[in-house]
C-alpha cells in the first residue's frame, strides 16, 4: 500500500497546494495504531479492522480504497506452465509434511507436468506483515482442519517445515525467492513485474469452487462480483476464498484507517478532500494499473464516499 | 552553560548587562563549588533514576500479562496472537483473543545459545589478538592493527547484519555448513552439528555475526589490561628461559585473568541484547528450539523488533512484549551481576575502570 500512496501524495501535492502529505512506510499494525492515537491522520491496512480492535481504538473506520491480490510464487526454472496449487497442499507444503516438488499430493494437481525432485524452501515474512495474514487467511479458509484460525495473524509461529527462510518485505521475498531454487514465497500482486524479471513462476490457486486461476484483472474482478453486492457500510468484508469459478481466490480490500472525529475541520475537510480524490482521480489506471491494483466497484466505491461523508471535525 | 560575552540587554539595570550578571553569579557559585556539587549529585543520581523507571515501568506495563501467562511464559514454546477476527474472551480480568498463548522458551533458549557461540569463539580470538598486539607486534604496526579492531567496533549493528543476511550467511550455507553438517561425527554433543546446513540464516549464522561484533570489546579491553601487566615479572620469566607462549600462559594471562572475564561479561552483555543484526540474520523463526547449528530461529530481542507491529493492536500482545523486555532485562543484568561477584571472588577487584556496563 506504502508506494501507492507515495505515489498519490506526490500526485496530488502537485495538483493542491495548501495540503501538504508526507508518508511513512510502517507495518500495518503501527499505522492503525497511530491512526487511533492521532499520531497520523490516515493508517493502511491490507486488513479490515477486527472488533477487538475497534474496541481498543474507538473511533476509528476503515474505508476500502482499493483491491489488490496477493501471489504465491515458486522458482522451479524447469517448470514453464503455471503450477496449480490449492490450500490443502500449501498448508502441508508450509508444515512440512510435503517436502519435495515431486511430492504426489502437489504431482496430482498437475498432471501432465514433470515436477523435478528439488527441496522446497518455504519462504515466509520475517516483519509482521498484511501478506502473511492475506496468506493464512487462504490457508484456513480453504482447509480448516490443516490450517487452524488461531494460525491467522500478520504475525505467526510458522510450523517447523526442514528448510524455511524468512525474508524482510516483500522485495526481501522476491530477491530472497530469486536466489533459492525450488522456493515458495507470497507477494503482493504489485511486485508482479519483479517476480517476472526474477524468472518465478506464478501458481494457479484453487478457489472455493475447485478451480485453478491465475491472478489477472479479469479473474481479480470476478472474485470481487462475488462479494461486494454484500459489503456491508463499514466496508469490512474479507474477500478471500470466492466461490466464483473464474475469480482468484486471495485478493482484499486496501483500506484507509481513520478516526470518524477529526481534532479540526480544517483537518476534517483536507481529510475528505484527499481520500475523495484517491477514489476518482487516484483510482485512475496511471495510478492503480502500476501496482495491479482494481478499481473499486460502483457500489463499493459508494459506501466508501458514504463513510468520507461522515467524518467530521 | 551561560555565557559571560558583554552583551548589554536593552533594559539592562544598574550599569551591568543582565548577561554579564547572571554570568557572574554563575562565576560566584562555581568558585564555591556549589554548582560542581550539585552536578554531581545530579549525576549520581540519574543512571538509578533511569534504571529503577525503565523497570517500574515494564513491571506496571507487563502486570496483566505476568497474570495471563504465568509459568508458560518460561517453560512454553507456542506463541500465537489468536484468532484476530473472534470475539474476544475475558478469563480471570484479562481480556484476550481465542488461542492466544505466548511461551517465550525458544527465544530464551535462542538468546542463550547465540550468546554462547558469540563468546566461544570471541573470547580465545579476542585475547589471542590482544597478546599479539601487546606483545609480538612491532609498535608501529601494533597501533594500526588495533586502530582497525576499534574502528570494527564502531561499523553501525545494521551494516553488519545486511552483511550477514546477503553476503556472509549465504556463504557459509553454500560453502561451509554443509560440509560440516556432512562431515560432523554422529555422537552426542557433535551431532547437533550435523543435519540439514539450512540457507544460511540461523542459529551459526547469528552466533559468528555476534562473535564479529563482540570480539573489539573483548580485544580492546584485554589489550588495556595486558599492556598494564608489569614488565618485571615477564623479564623474569624469560629470564628463566620461558618461550613467548609459555610466558603468556604462566605470567600474563593468570595476571589479567580476571578482567578478561570482566571483559567478556561486556561482550556478553552486548551479544545478549543486539537486536537489528540478528533479526537479519536468524530466520525468526518463531517457536523454534533449534534442532541443529544450522536452523532458523529468534531471540527475545530479534522477536520484540520484528513483531511489536503485530503485538500493538492486541492489547495483551503489548503486554506481552513488556513482559518479554522485561525477561531480557533481567538475563542481561544476572550475567552481569554474576561476573561481577565471579570477578570479585577471583581476584579481590573490580571490573576495569571506566568500561563497566
Amino acid at each position: 500500500m506504502f508506494p501507492l500512496f507515495g505515489a498519490w501524495q506526490t500526485a496530488y501535492n502537485t495538483t493542491v497546494t495548501t495540503v501538504t502529505i508526507t508518508t511513512a512506510g510502517t507495518g500495518s499494525g503501527t499505522g492503525i495504531a497511530d491512526a487511533g492515537t492521532g499520531t497520523t491522520t490516515i493508517g493502511a491496512s491490507d486488513a479490515y479492522l477486527s472488533s477487538a480492535i475497534m474496541s481498543q481504538y474507538p473511533g476509528l473506520e476503515n474505508i476500502p480504497l482499493t483491491v489488490a491480490a496477493l501471489m504465491v510464487n515458486y522458482n522451479l526454472p524447469g517448470v514453464k506452465t503455471p503450477l496449480k496449487l490449492n490450500g490443502t497442499v500449501l498448508a502441508q507444503i508450509y508444515t512440512g509434511k510435503i517436502k519435495t516438488w515431486n511430492d504426489p499430493a502437489i504431482a496430482k494437481l498437475n498432471p501432465g507436468v514433470t515436477l523435478p525432485s528439488l527441496k522446497i524452501t518455504t519462504l515466509h515474512r520475517a516483519d509482521s506483515s498484511g501478506s502473511t495474514f492475506l496468506f493464512t487467511s487462504y490457508l484456513n479458509a480453504q482447509d480448516p482442519s490443516a490450517w487452524p484460525a488461531t494460525n491467522v495473524d500478520t504475525t505467526i509461529t510458522w510450523p517447523s517445515a526442514p528448510a524455511q527462510d524468512a525474508e524482510t518485505g516483500s522485495g526481501g521475498m522476491v530477491t530472497g525467492c530469486q536466489g533459492i531454487k525450488g522456493c515458495i514465497a507470497y507477494i503482493g500482486i504489485s511486485y508482479q513485474a519483479k517476480t517476472t524479471a526474477a524468472g518465478l513462476g506464478t501458481a494457479s490457486l484453487a478457489n472455493k469452487a475447485g478451480k485453478y486461476t491465475q491472478p489477472t484483472a479479469k479473474t481479480i474482478n470476478a472474485a470481487l462480483a462475488s462479494f461486494s453486492g454484500s459489503t456491508p457500510a463499514s466496508g469490512s468484508q474479507s474477500l478471500i476464498n470466492t466461490s466464483a469459478a473464474k475469480g482468484y481466490p486471495i485478493i482484499n480490500y486496501e483500506y484507509a484507517v481513520v478516526k470518524k472525529t477529526q481534532p479540526s475541520a480544517a483537518v476534517a475537510a483536507a481529510l475528505k478532500a484527499f481520500l475523495k480524490w484517491t477514489l476518482t482521480t487516484g483510482a485512475g489506471p496511471t495510478f492503480l494499473s502500476a501496482v495491479g491494483f482494481e478499481p473499486l466497484p460502483a457500489n463499493v466505491k459508494a459506501i466508501a464516499e458514504n463513510q468520507i461523508a461522515a467524518i467530521s471535525g | 552553560m551561560a555565557t559571560s560575552a558583554p552583551t548589554a540587554g536593552p533594559e539592562g539595570g544598574a550599569g551591568i548587562p543582565p548577561l554579564r550578571r547572571l554570568g557572574g553569579a554563575i562565576r560566584a557559585r562555581m568558585s564555591n563549588g556549589d554548582l560542581i556539587r550539585w552536578l554531581g549529585r545530579v549525576g549520581a543520581v540519574v543512571p538509578l533514576l533511569m534504571l529503577g523507571f525503565v523497570l517500574v515501568t515494564l513491571i506496571v506495563e507487563a502486570i496483566p500479562a505476568l497474570k495471563f501467562n504465568g509459568l508458560n511464559f518460561l517453560t512454553g514454546t507456542g506463541w500465537s496472537f489468536g484468532a484476530g477476527y473472534a470475539a474476544s474472551i475475558t478469563s480471570g480480568g484479562i481480556v484476550h483473543q481465542p488461542g492466544e498463548v505466548f511461551g517465550a522458551l525458544p527465544q530464551i533458549i535462542g538468546t542463550l545459545e547465540t550468546s554462547a557461540i558469540a563468546l566461544i569463539i570471541a573470547i580465545p580470538v579476542s585475547v589471542g589478538a590482544a597478546l599479539v598486539i601487546v606483545e609480538r607486534l612491532p609498535r608501529r604496526l601494533a597501533s594500526v592493527v588495533g586502530g582497525f579492531l576499534e574502528l570494527l567496533a564502531g561499523i553501525p549493528s545494521v551494516v553488519i547484519g545486511l552483511w550477514g543476511a546477503l553476503t556472509f550467511g549465504p556463504f557459509l550455507a553454500q560453502h561451509v555448513t554443509p560440509w560440516i553438517a556432512s562431515h560432523a561425527p554422529d555422537v552426542p554433543v557433535l551431532s547437533f552439528f550435523r543435519g540439514n546446513p539450512g540457507n544460511g540464516q540461523g542459529l551459526l549464522t547469528s552466533g559468528l555475526i555476534l562473535a564479529i561484533m563482540v570480539i573489539p570489546i573483548i580485544a580492546a579491553t584485554s589489550r588495556d589490561l595486558i599492556r598494564g601487566v608489569p614488565l618485571l615479572p615477564r623479564e623474569g620469566a624469560v629470564a628463566l628461559g620461558l618461550s613467548d607462549w609459555e610466558c603468556a600462559r604462566r605470567v600474563t594471562l593468570p595476571w589479567v585473568g580476571a578482567g578478561i572475564i570482566g571483559a567478556a561479561v561486556l561482550g556478553l552483555g552486548r551479544a545478549l541484547g543486539e537486536t537489528i543484526a540478528v533479526a537479519m540474520v536468524c530466520g525468526v523463526a518463531l517457536g523454534t528450539i533449534p534442532s541443529n547449528l544450522y536452523q532458523a530461529m529468534i531471540t527475545v530481542a530479534a522477536n520484540i523488533v520484528q513483531n511489536l507491529d503485530t503485538a500493538i493492536l492486541s492489547p495483551l500482545g503489548v503486554r506481552t512484549y513488556a513482559e518479554l523486555a522485561l525477561v531480557l532485562m533481567v538475563i542481561t543484568l544476572s550475567a552481569n551481576v554474576g561476573a561481577r561477584l565471579l570477578v570479585r571472588r577471583v581476584s579481590g577487584v573490580s571490573l576495569p575502570v571506566g568500561r563497566g556496563l
